[in-house]
């Protein structure tokens, strides 16, 4: 600040500053503070923000603005202040000077606009960074000249104000009472802002429509930015200005746009149906609610089914329980009083699935000799056998229960398909003793197929028996590999005694075979067994209740199954077949006289239904022979065979 | 003034940001043969961008130093002698385009070389500025802090500067042969009041050479990245 005579100018103090500076730093500034305020200057500096007009003084001529809009031009303004002599154009020349060596020189203004007052300085006499002084001179020579009119351009830029001033909605509130819009705008075309000549930061204001106060947002360097929190249905007027960033002279604002969103109708009407139904789901749902505890057990029962227990005919189902199969063992195999009831009169009756085999006595031998076997029969009936067939003689006292603790391993087939207590039928001629698991495979199996199970236990008896004249069982004489079970028409059978059975039997065979029903027939006739009661004379069963004739019907329930020789399956399968609805185990029971069995040791039977329905298997040997069937009135049962109960006959006695 | 001053020291925490990601990836790799190089070579145009950032921040903060030295130190009337003041700066006498079109019309290599000429010679009145600050007895952290700062920048800023010239010009490196001693006495001890408008003066003109500087970069980017868009 050192002037051209050595001695710093103000312009409020004319004195020389190097003057002042003797004095010490503390005492100084307060004086040089007090002093310069109270002093006015003629003329104001357009550059100083503090308004100097207060004096009454007369006002020379003098700058009162030079603004750059681009940094590139720039432009002053003088007025003639109260000096109206020189108001007239070209009174007063404006002469300038750039600071840019130490031996620059004023130079006249190089554009006048005389209209405005006003002096244009363009691209080439402008220059950055360069301070330029001002002055304005009358004809003759008179000098106003101002020190503080002095600047560097970059400093008196005003950018134009932003262009293409837009707004867009940005969303409304849920509540549907306020909302935000995003306000987009481009730079001024002036300024020079693409190849970083300018950098501009902008400022938006924003109010309502009748409001006084300007909401300014912050200021920042994007052509864009968000208002939030405007008011559905007010009016809002938003313009905007800029400046050079890091500077502080701003420029002018934009003409202002105006923003309204008016309430949207459509939210009133969904709100009131959002709320119907959410109301009326939450009121079905207390219906139903409802419903469903007031009818409880009955959905209960629907969802959950009760599981029926396992249940024999005259047996305790407590007892089918596990663990407790000695129990069972025992009771079945007759050992209590509260056996099995001796229904075995009552089951041939009316039992269409009761199928008795029949074997006649001229094929006994033929099946003998495809048997090569002695005869089963006879075997039955006690006559001398190779005692070798004693192959299920372990299974003699096992109730195949489908039980884990059973003794299952020698009896009770693994494979056998689940069904649900299903008994099998342990029986096993032992006219092959090779096989056993394969032959109970094959009873067991038999009334799997079509009807479900409907096993037939039969415990088996020490001692083979043989049958004079008759043949009771259809004797497996031979298990094939494939499961399929080889009966032998064995020995006769008293016949004669049980027709009745075999008209019933007949009329299920119909129903059941029909693919092969000729060769059943033909077979039929061979291997016409009878489950009889037989007497037990020399015998232990009688042949009373010879209710059916068991033929042998070659259609097994599992027609793929290879049937070599006289299928006998029809034993286990057919009784097994028709019994639908009772999926607890069948024993056939035996006759009530255990004596039966002992000339029988080829079979389990099943000697006694007791009252609980459970089957009593296994009878005491030596008992006297028991009386004929017909002695138990409450059911005759035609001609059956003491110790079989056929499944339907079971099934019909089952409550 | 509370207001000013919360909002500088916001601006102040802001601005402080940058210097962590300038000193973490070195501006120059010496690219020795047969040597492990640990730095990260950074290419030339994210050298210049970063170069550009350091001078805007310079600038940015020596305005905030200069307006607030001047609110705390220059009293109101004496103020406008700033824009008079710029006649007397250390750099007046550096040959340097003072308009656009002048710009334009320079070569990348004089600009370069002109930014460089700028940075170098102000390195050492930065430093002398803090010694004089630092003299005064209620100057306020704030400026103290900003105006190291700027010092230290403005080192960095030199060094992002040779490396860049030493990528787009091929040059070697340069040394420091533009700094004016001859300017400051340090042997007198100033007043207070000269000291003060020195002061003054000095921020000024550096707030005015700090624009220059980042104008000048700007420019070159522009050129840089498009050629035909920087008319």
């Amino acid at each position: 600040m050192v002037g051209s005579d050595g001695c710093s100018l103000s312009p409020y103090t004319y004195t020389c500053i190097m003057a002042v500076s003797s004095f010490s730093s503390s005492l100084l500034l307060p004086l040089l503070i007090s002093s310069l305020d109270w002093l006015s200057t003629p003329g104001s500096a357009f550059l100083s923000d503090r308004d100097h007009m207060t004096s009454s003084a007369p006002l020379e001529p003098h700058f009162t603005e030079c603004i750059s809009r681009d940094q590139e031009t720039f432009r002053c303004w003088w007025s003639p202040g109260t000096f109206h002599n020189l108001s007239s154009p070209g009174a007063l020349t404006v002469f300038y000077l750039k600071k840019d060596s130490p031996t620059s020189e004023w130079k006249e203004c190089p554009e006048y606009n005389h209209s405005k007052r006003e002096c244009f300085f363009d691209v080439n006499h402008t220059s950055v960074w360069i301070p330029y002084c001002m002055q304005l001179r009358s004809q003759n020579n008179v000098i106003f000249f101002n020190e503080d009119d002095c600047f560097t351009v970059e400093n008196i830029v005003r950018p134009d104000p932003p262009v293409s001033l837009n707004w867009t909605l940005l969303n409304i509130s849920p509540s549907g009472l306020s909302y935000d819009v995003m306000v987009n705008w481009e730079a001024p075309p002036s300024a020079d802002v693409g190849a970083g000549w300018m950098r501009i930061e902008y400022e938006i204001q924003y109010r309502e429509r009748n409001a006084t106060n300007w909401e300014a947002l912050e200021m920042q360097p994007q052509t864009q930015q968000t208002i939030y929190g405007l008011h559905i249905g007010k009016e809002y007027e938003v313009h905007i200005r800029c400046r050079m960033q890091a500077f502080t002279k701003f420029g002018e604002f934009s003409d202002s746009i105006f923003i309204q969103v008016t309430e949207i109708p459509r939210r009133d009407n969904t709100t009131p149906l959002t709320l119907i139904l959410v109301f009326g789901i939450v009121g079905i749902l207390i219906l139903l609610m409802l419903i469903v505890i007031s009818q409880q057990h009955r959905f209960m029962m629907i969802v959950l089914p009760p599981v029926p227990a396992p249940k024999i005919k005259g047996i305790d189902p407590e007892l089918l329980k596990r663990g407790k199969l000695d129990e069972l063992n025992f009771i079945l195999s007759g050992g209590g009083m509260g056996g099995l009831p001796t229904y075995a009169a009552d089951f041939y009756q009316d039992e269409p699935w009761v199928e008795f085999i029949e074997v006649d006595a001229e094929d006994a031998d033929t099946a003998e000799k495809d048997d090569n076997q002695g005869s089963d029969t006879q075997r039955l009936l006690g006559l001398p056998q190779p005692v070798s067939h004693h192959m299920n003689i372990g299974c003699s006292n096992v109730i195949s229960f489908p039980d884990d603790d059973s003794g299952r391993a020698s009896c009770y087939d693994p494979d056998l398909p689940d069904q649900d207590a299903l008994m099998l039928m342990a029986t096993l001629l032992p006219g092959q003793p090779e096989d056993e698991e394969a032959s109970l495979d094959v009873v067991e199996r038999a009334p799997t197929p079509e009807r479900g199970e409907r096993p037939l236990i039969q415990t088996q008896t020490a001692g083979p028996q043989t049958w004079v004249n008759t043949d009771f069982y259809a004797q497996v004489s031979n298990v094939m590999p494939s499961g399929g079970v080889v009966l032998s028409p064995g020995q006769q059978l008293r016949i004669q005694e049980s027709t009745s059975a075999t008209e019933d039997e007949t009329q299920k065979k119909g129903q059941e075979c029909e693919d092969s029903e000729e060769t059943e027939e033909k077979k039929q006739k061979e291997l016409q067994f009878q489950l009889l009661v037989v007497n037990p004379e020399g015998s232990s069963y009688t042949t009373e209740s010879n209710a059916q004739q068991i033929s042998t019907p070659p259609c097994s329930p599992m027609p793929g199954e290879g049937y070599q020789t006289i299928p006998p399956p029809p034993v286990e399968t057919k009784p097994a077949a028709t019994m639908e609805d009772n999926p607890s185990p069948y024993i056939l029971p035996d006759s009530p006289q255990s004596q039966f069995f002992a000339p029988v040791a080829d079979y389990t039977v099943v000697q006694e239904v007791d009252s609980q329905h459970s089957l009593l298997l296994n009878p005491p040997p030596h008992q006297s022979p028991p009386p004929c069937l017909p002695q138990h009135p409450p059911k005759a049962l035609p001609a059956m065979p003491v110790g079989y109960i056929t499944p339907d006959l079971l099934g019909n006695l089952s409550p | 003034m509370h207001m000013m001053t919360v909002k500088q020291r916001g601006v102040w925490a802001v601005l402080l940001w940058p210097c962590l990601l300038t000193m973490s990836v070195p501006l120059d790799c010496k690219e020795e043969q047969g040597s492990l190089s640990r730095c990260l070579s950074i290419s030339q145009e994210k050298l210049l961008d970063r170069v550009i950032q350091h001078a805007e921040l310079i600038y940015r903060v020596s305005e905030e130093s200069c307006t607030l030295f001047e609110e705390m130190f220059i009293p109101f009337p004496l103020r406008l002698q700033r824009n008079q003041a710029s006649y007397t700066c250390i750099t007046k006498a550096l040959p340097l385009p003072s308009s656009k079109s002048e710009i334009q019309q320079i070569s990348d290599k004089w600009l370069l070389h002109s930014v460089l000429m700028l940075v170098q010679s102000w390195i050492e009145p930065l430093v002398y500025l803090q010694t004089t600050l630092d003299r005064y007895d209620d100057a306020p952290d704030l400026l103290l802090n900003k105006t190291k700062w700027v010092s230290d920048k403005l080192i960095s800023l030199e060094q992002g500067v040779v490396v860049l010239i030493k990528k787009m010009l091929d040059e070697g490196a340069l040394t420091t042969t533009y700094s004016e001693q001859g300017l400051f006495q340090y042997d007198v001890q100033p007043e207070m009041l000269e000291s003060v408008m020195r002061d003054y003066t000095l921020l000024t003109c550096f707030k005015k050479d700090a624009h220059k500087m980042e104008t000048f970069l700007k420019l070159l980017k522009c050129r840089q990245t498009d050629k035909y868009n920087c008319a």
